[in-house]
């Protein structure tokens, strides 16, 4: 790591008192935003002074997101005031958050590979570099970019084409477009959960440098590694409300979690069900590039085992590992007994192994067809007779599928696509019931899916289990997976650093190792 | 197989409406598009037969039906390419590849003519499998592999003839193409079972599902087990293999292996698929529709050409026609309903 750029920075150098919204950057008073259903933002305040890094952490659903989205203009809060540099402004669409000085970095990099990095900073106005003719000209733009660049002492050739480099350079022209446009505040939302851990620190002494030039950075991460290095603050949200803003050497990773999760016992499950010895899934010693590193665990028949990770903790590339679709370098796996390494899905599906992706909309269904032909699209040989199709078969194979898994449609080739997230989800674990799937992988499998669907989908996986299916849930929501599973294992940077019965942990030691920084 | 699995414990179900679905099916279902289809060609039918001089003898009419065979069965192919999402414009030139071909091994090389053949269609289906896999494996989009098809291939054909055609003169193979049985033109007939073939393996196998799948959502059919690219690369055979099969019947009409014919009929194939109702997007399109939209831009030529229309206004009706067809597919409101419907955001989370 970069010592000696990061050595300038030291706790103690925090602002011990947070800001008044006179001398702020940036704060907000009172924001408040409701969605149907959730108070998202309940009244938050928050200020920070030029030059500060603030870092935001909160769970799912404690209102970051939200915040982060007002203050870029993408959504409008229903009450509260923002100022910037001192003065009230209005953000009603994310081109004036912009011109007021806010400029926001989403996970998703927004950059056009084809094109140059000048090309990039400049998008879309590539005119105000300055034309020839009438036409735009390469070389004002360059020149224009590369000095730009130089401010933010960031060295990158204007000349480059943004695929060629690396993932983090990447990162640093999206930061460099949304400062082109004059920001005084800068948004960072998980800059490093895509990040491989070589280039994180790459980032870190760049977000130091920009705070130093005065810049005010609001910086959404769980990373206790990285946090320290980074912020001279943190906030801490809960339930669309202000918790505490803390110097951040003051505060240790278990006060945070307790600061997140509140006083709150850990959510209780239902009466523990017994799962048999029989080991259907057996993981050992698995690697796979930079996110999946020595992972060894055992599922038992019966058992719901879920994985607790923050973003880019590796979670979905181990799935995505055990379901052949990348490479493992080494370590081996066992599907009942026998050995497994997938070439492709198809071979994984016939050894047993049921995988409902994280995206289902865009990974998981054909939207625009039938229920039938989506929850039979694993499994042909079921539904045909003599190598042709057999509509009885398929039509009896659906009809079980909806009444065993309660799904909710005007009928059974209704398009997927307009039935609800929650139905759409059990569609696609009909699907990988129907191929007869022994072990189920599922990735986050509530998310977009209302309570009571929720609930719904718990009891159908404890149903699942007690049938004799082996499940691994994945999922962001820490709170669920105590609900429904049996066992718990915490990834952080691609390895294990605990497995425990859900009985003998709690949310707090969950959360805080998967936020420890030992691991990387 | 050990252990207990969910779905052995599956009762079967006993829906309300499983009998209507039983008879009505899923893809092969006739829907209000076919039955819209199906009254523009009366309508355009009884206008011709008012209006067109001899368009409703039976000679015209089995003239017709033997015109749109030699192209119309290459488009039960071409549907199930552009189900999947993807588009093959090289079966004109293939068509004049096949012909040529034919003429070269059966005529110069003086092979049995059923030998010819058999290589002519072998080839063809083996050219289009290969485009197919560079489609699939190297992820060409489909329009750029088969557009160097269509240049290379044709270049091909008048390469091996030097551009003068070959004549085939062998009573039986003119027959094929030129012959009637029990009143029907050979062709026609051999359009009719292409028409079945495709239209069982469209609804009633593996595979046709999988097409449709592919062309609903690659990802979501990879992920489920579907062998994208071993689909995608027998998808382009079944073109290759049809336009070889058009290039027979084409060779045995003219008697001669001929390298200058096929050109356009990539055109129109493609517009008699489009305006039976396939989206070039993908995931949608039906043979029954195909057959329609062959039907009905085989009598609009043929009335054009009755009532004396000049060809290059035929031309322009004809662009105007793709065009049509895909205007009133953009519009479809079922569709747009599902699509926006479909792209609802989940409940705002934090």
């Amino acid at each position: 790591m970069n010592a000696h750029a990061l050595s300038r920075h030291s706790p103690d150098s925090a602002h011990p008192v947070p800001p008044d919204g006179a001398r702020a950057a940036v704060a907000v008073h009172g924001l408040v935003k409701r969605y149907p259903g959730v108070q998202a933002l309940d009244g938050v305040d928050l200020s920070l002074a030029a030059g500060e890094v603030r870092a935001l952490l909160g769970k799912n659903g404690a209102g970051k997101s939200t915040l982060v989205k007002i203050l870029s203009g993408a959504v409008r809060p229903d009450a509260g005031r923002i100022h910037i540099g001192g003065r009230q402004v209005e953000l009603p669409s994310p081109a004036v958050a912009r011109e007021q000085g806010i400029a926001t970095v989403h996970q998703e990099l927004s950059l056009v590979p084809e094109l140059s990095v000048a090309e990039n900073i400049l998008l879309g106005r590539w005119r105000a570099a300055g034309t020839r003719g009438g036409l735009i000209n390469p070389a004002a733009l360059v020149r224009y970019a590369s000095r730009f660049l130089d401010d933010l002492r960031l060295e990158l050739d204007p000349r480059a084409k943004v695929g060629e480099l690396s993932v983090a350079e990447q990162q640093m022209v999206e930061i460099a477009r949304a400062l082109s446009y004059g920001g005084k505040v800068l948004i960072l939302d998980e800059p490093t959960s895509s990040l491989p851990a070589a280039e994180v620190d790459t980032l870190l002494v760049l977000v130091r440098r920009l705070a130093e030039t005065g810049l005010a950075v609001i910086y959404v991460s769980h990373r206790m590694d990285e946090i320290p290095r980074v912020a001279d603050s943190i906030t801490v949200l809960r339930d669309g409300s202000h918790v505490a803003t803390r110097p951040v050497g003051d505060v240790t990773t278990a006060e945070i979690v307790e600061m997140m999760t509140g006083r709150t016992a850990s959510p209780s499950r239902g009466p523990k069900r017994k799962a048999s010895e029989r080991v259907v899934l057996s993981v050992s010693g698995l690697s796979s590039g930079d996110r999946v590193r020595d992972v060894s665990f055992d599922l038992r028949q019966g058992e719901i085992l879920g994985i607790v990770g923050l973003l880019g903790s590796g979670r979905t590339e181990l799935f995505r590992c055990l379901y052949g679709l990348s490479r493992r370098e080494s370590g081996s796996v066992e599907l009942d007994g026998q050995p497994l390494r997938p070439r492709t899905p198809r071979q994984a599906i016939d050894a047993g192994l049921g995988f409902a992706p994280e995206d289902r909309k865009k990974e998981g269904l054909a939207l625009g067809m039938g229920v039938s032909v989506n929850v039979t699209l694993s499994s042909p040989r079921r539904i045909s007779v003599a190598g042709l199709l057999s509509r009885r078969k398929e039509q009896r194979v659906a009809e079980a599928t909806r009444s065993r898994l309660a799904i909710k449609t005007p009928a059974l080739r209704t398009a997927v696509g307009t039935l609800s997230g929650g139905n759409q989800q059990k569609v696609v674990l009909g699907k990988c019931l129907n191929a007869r799937a022994r072990v189920l992988l599922l990735n986050e499998p509530t998310r977009g899916v209302d309570v009571e669907a929720k609930e719904h989908i718990y009891a159908l996986l404890r149903d699942l289990a007690d049938e004799g299916s082996g499940i691994v849930v994945v999922s962001s929501e820490i709170e669920e997976l105590f609900l429904v599973c049996d066992r718990l294992l915490v990834l952080n940077s691609g390895r294990v650093v605990l497995d425990r019965e859900t009985g003998e942990t709690d949310l707090p030691a969950v959360m805080a190792a998967a936020m420890e920084g030992s691991a990387r | 197989m050990t252990g207990t699995t969910v779905s052995d414990r599956y009762s079967p179900g006993e829906g309300t409406e499983s009998r209507l679905r039983r008879v009505t099916g899923v893809a092969g279902r006739p829907t209000m598009e076919h039955l819209g289809l199906l009254g523009v060609l009366a309508v355009v039918f009884v206008l011709l037969s008012l209006t067109a001089p001899n368009f409703l003898s039976a000679e015209n009419l089995l003239d017709v039906a033997r015109q749109i065979s030699f192209t119309g069965l290459i488009a039960f192919g071409m549907t199930l390419v552009i189900i999947a999402g993807e588009i093959d414009i090289s079966v004109g030139s293939a068509i004049a590849f096949g012909s040529a071909l034919f003429g070269v091994l059966a005529v110069d090389r003086g092979w049995p003519l059923w030998l010819a053949a058999v290589a002519v269609c072998a080839l063809g289906a083996l050219i289009g499998v290969g485009a197919g896999l560079l489609r699939a494996l190297l992820n060409v989009p489909s329009f750029i592999v088969t557009l160097a098809l269509f240049s290379a291939l044709s270049g091909l054909a008048l390469l091996m003839t030097d551009s003068i055609p070959i004549p085939v003169t062998d009573a039986g193979f003119a027959a094929l193409g030129n012959d009637s049985v029990l009143g029907v033109p050979i062709p026609a007939l051999i359009m009719i079972v292409v028409f079945a073939a495709f239209w069982l393996l469209a609804n009633r196998t593996t595979f046709g599902r999988s097409v449709y799948a592919i062309g609903g959502n690659a990802e979501a059919a990879n992920l489920s087990g579907i062998s994208v690219a071993r689909v995608r690369a027998v998808l382009f055979g079944t073109t290759g293999l049809l336009a070889a099969l058009s290039s027979l019947l084409q060779t045995s009409q003219l008697g001669s292996g001929n390298p200058t014919i096929g050109i356009g009929v990539e055109f129109a194939v493609i517009t008699a698929v489009i305006v039976g109702g396939a989206s070039l997007y993908g995931g949608r399109g039906s043979m029954v529709g195909t057959l329609l939209g062959v039907v009905l831009i085989g009598i609009l030529n043929n009335g054009m050409v009755l009532l004396g229309v000049n060809s290059y206004s035929q031309n322009v009706a004809n662009g105007a026609i793709v065009l049509l067809a895909v205007l009133v597919s953009v519009a479809r409101p079922s569709t747009r309903r599902t699509r926006r419907r479909a792209v609802i955001a989940p409940a705002p989370g934090s």
